[in-house]
């Protein structure tokens, strides 16, 4: 215990306000953070603030170009855009909470066991994590798709599995660093157990740069879930989902291109958010950062 | 160094045999009957799914399965798709090509206008110039390729009528390329930017300008060399990613190759076709990572030397 005082981990932990504090005072984090609220806001308060009924067909006229009525227009079912990008914001954040629940708890302990094991454990466990993280996630997500049947729900499921490799690598990278610290060699000679060591020294070490690659990892979820939805493997009617609205709008770009721009607005401000927020965390965390 | 090919090769094969048997287990993990799944849309009574699954192979234990499925494979034999009814691997060769030419040119434009990006910003660091392009790439790392794509298409196409999609010749390539290839440029100039850095900070750069070489010839002969390394290294990663990028994209375009073809597989529940594809990917993409591999240890010597 004493030990981890004296030595810094490869990213600390701060302590929360002057966290804060320090996020708002890098452009990246604040932007970011401001857009995460915002969306969470849309989310919250999509029932209230939302002018119409997402699913509401003949909410008004058809292919309504924006106007006071209809700030985002109508789509070619009389739907208001609007009000399906704020619902929209919900299922948003429904992926990507639990797609990188998924892949990070699962990998943070793909990552934790096979980094503390070593030998031919660390060696069979991380042979199989590179081979699938080079089939890349959206192959890996397909194949899960083909298993489990198209949908929203196996959408994020499929999309959690496919980034596991990536979440064990960084933790098996992380625990690697760390197990090579003093204070971790300290608990080893005063006789730690297994259990102790993995989850009482190591994993409170590895949650801060966890923490920094599941702010990015989200973006990445977002990403990837509209892309499927767009294929029409996600979504399905009449979900207010941004890709699939996206993929909607393909036949009618030149009629109606406002239902392209705006759903697609919509996912490029919320990875945006995201990708900044990452960044703005992780200069916090590691002021070596920074300068970069 | 033929040891290190050798390595890299034994490595490409580990992760090849991993797929054949990750495709072997993927036909058993589907919840239910996969031949009803996959022949329920046809008039198929029970002694035709029967005679389905003894040709399958399906009603032999997964281990048997597995041995049929490696010694067809070395006969070049993917199976049968269900949809087409056509070799599997005919299908795939046919489609390839597509996917490939995509693939390279999306490469191409990743490595020109990103590299240029990271190189500049980096030797303009703190400038507005540096400031500028990473919010360009950062913004550029969060678009959606298919949203970029439909802007591409409604400006371009649609709006100012230059390039056209339709056709198959070169001209219909530049929009899908341009598309899979900015959204890969972005990633690629904050890594460029990044390596850079680092190697403008160290001494022998220094020591360069100091006895007075000229800025150009430190810049390129000596920190580009030195910084490209790295970014090499990372080209494997990218063109995996860009081949998984071509699957959306394909499809916003209507571009014929695999991915397209992949998607229409999984609609269609073709788990021949489904299994034939992920191989093939898998292959590619291992094969790639070999010439990357070795691409990089020919650059920096320590690495076959480690």
């Amino acid at each position: 215990m004493t030990a981890e005082a004296t030595d810094i981990p490869a990213i600390e932990g701060p302590k929360q306000r002057g966290f804060l504090r320090a996020l708002l005072t890098s452009p990246n984090g604040a932007i970011g953070l401001a857009i995460v609220a915002l969306l969470v806001l849309a989310a919250l308060t999509a029932s209230w603030v939302a002018p119409y009924d997402p699913l509401r067909m003949a909410a008004g006229p058809r292919l309504q170009p924006p106007s006071l009525d209809h700030w985002m227009g109508t789509d070619d079912f009389g739907r208001d855009v609007l009000s399906r990008i704020l619902y929209g914001a919900r299922l948003t954040l429904q992926i990507g909470v639990i797609a990188v629940g998924i892949s990070l708890t699962s990998g943070l302990l793909l990552g934790l066991v096979a980094g503390y094991a070593s030998g031919w454990v660390e060696r069979i466990l991380m042979r199989l994590v590179d081979v699938l993280f080079s089939f890349t996630e959206i192959v890996i997500a397909l194949s899960c798709l083909a298993i489990f049947g198209v949908g929203l729900t196996n959408a994020m499921i499929a999309i959690g599995i496919a980034s596991i490799p990536f979440y064990a690598r960084v933790t098996h990278s992380v625990v690697l660093v760390e197990k090579n610290k003093p204070y971790f060699e300290g608990a080893v000679s005063v006789g730690a157990g297994h259990l102790r060591l993995i989850f009482v020294h190591l994993l409170p070490n590895v949650v801060p740069t966890l923490i920094v690659v599941g702010t990015l990892g989200v973006s990445t979820a977002v990403l990837a879930a509209a892309g499927l939805s767009f294929l029409g493997l996600g979504a399905q009617p009449p979900q207010p989902e941004w890709g699939f609205m996206l993929s909607a709008s393909r036949d009618l770009i030149s009629r109606a291109p406002w239902m392209m721009i705006f759903p697609g607005l919509a996912i490029a401000i919320t990875v945006l958010g995201f990708n900044l927020l990452g960044d703005g965390v992780r200069e916090v965390l590691d002021p070596r950062q920074r300068e970069r | 160094m033929i040891r290190f090919i050798l390595q890299r090769l034994v490595a490409a094969a580990v992760t090849i045999w991993i797929a054949t048997i990750a495709v072997t287990i993927l036909i058993h993990l589907v919840p239910g009957d996969p031949v009803r799944i996959m022949y329920g849309s046809f008039q198929t009574t029970p002694e035709e799914l029967d005679a389905i699954r003894t040709r399958l192979g399906l009603d032999q234990p997964i281990w048997i399965q597995y041995l049929y499925y490696i010694e067809r494979l070395f006969h070049g034999d993917l199976g049968r798709s269900i949809v087409g009814d056509q070799p599997v691997l005919d299908i795939l060769l046919t489609r390839f090509p597509a996917t490939l030419e995509l693939t390279l040119a999306s490469l191409a434009i990743a490595i020109v206008v990103g590299m240029s990006l990271g190189f500049y910003a980096a030797y303009k660091r703190g400038t507005w110039i540096d400031a500028g392009s990473m919010v360009l790439a950062i913004v550029g790392v969060s678009m959606p390729h298919f949203w970029l794509g439909l802007l591409l298409l409604f400006l371009f196409a649609l709006k100012l009528n230059w390039l056209s999609v339709a056709g198959g010749d070169w001209k219909s390539l530049i929009l899908p390329a341009m598309t899979l290839g900015l959204a890969n440029a972005a990633v690629l100039a904050r890594l460029t930017r990044s390596a850079m850095i680092d190697i403008f900070d160290q001494d022998f750069v220094r020591t360069a300008r100091a006895k007075g070489l000229p800025k150009t010839l430190v810049l390129y002969r000596h920190a580009l060399r030195s910084g490209l390394v790295p970014i090499v290294a990372m080209l494997g990663l990218q063109f995996a990613y860009l081949m998984g990028g071509a699957i959306v994209v394909e499809n916003v375009f209507a571009w014929n190759g695999v991915g397209r073809l992949a998607i229409e597989a999984v609609f269609a529940r073709d788990y021949p076709l489904i299994q034939g594809f992920i191989l093939f990917f898998a292959t590619v993409v291992a094969m790639a990572s070999v010439v990357v591999d070795v691409a990089y240890a020919f650059l920096d010597p320590r690495i076959r030397y480690s």
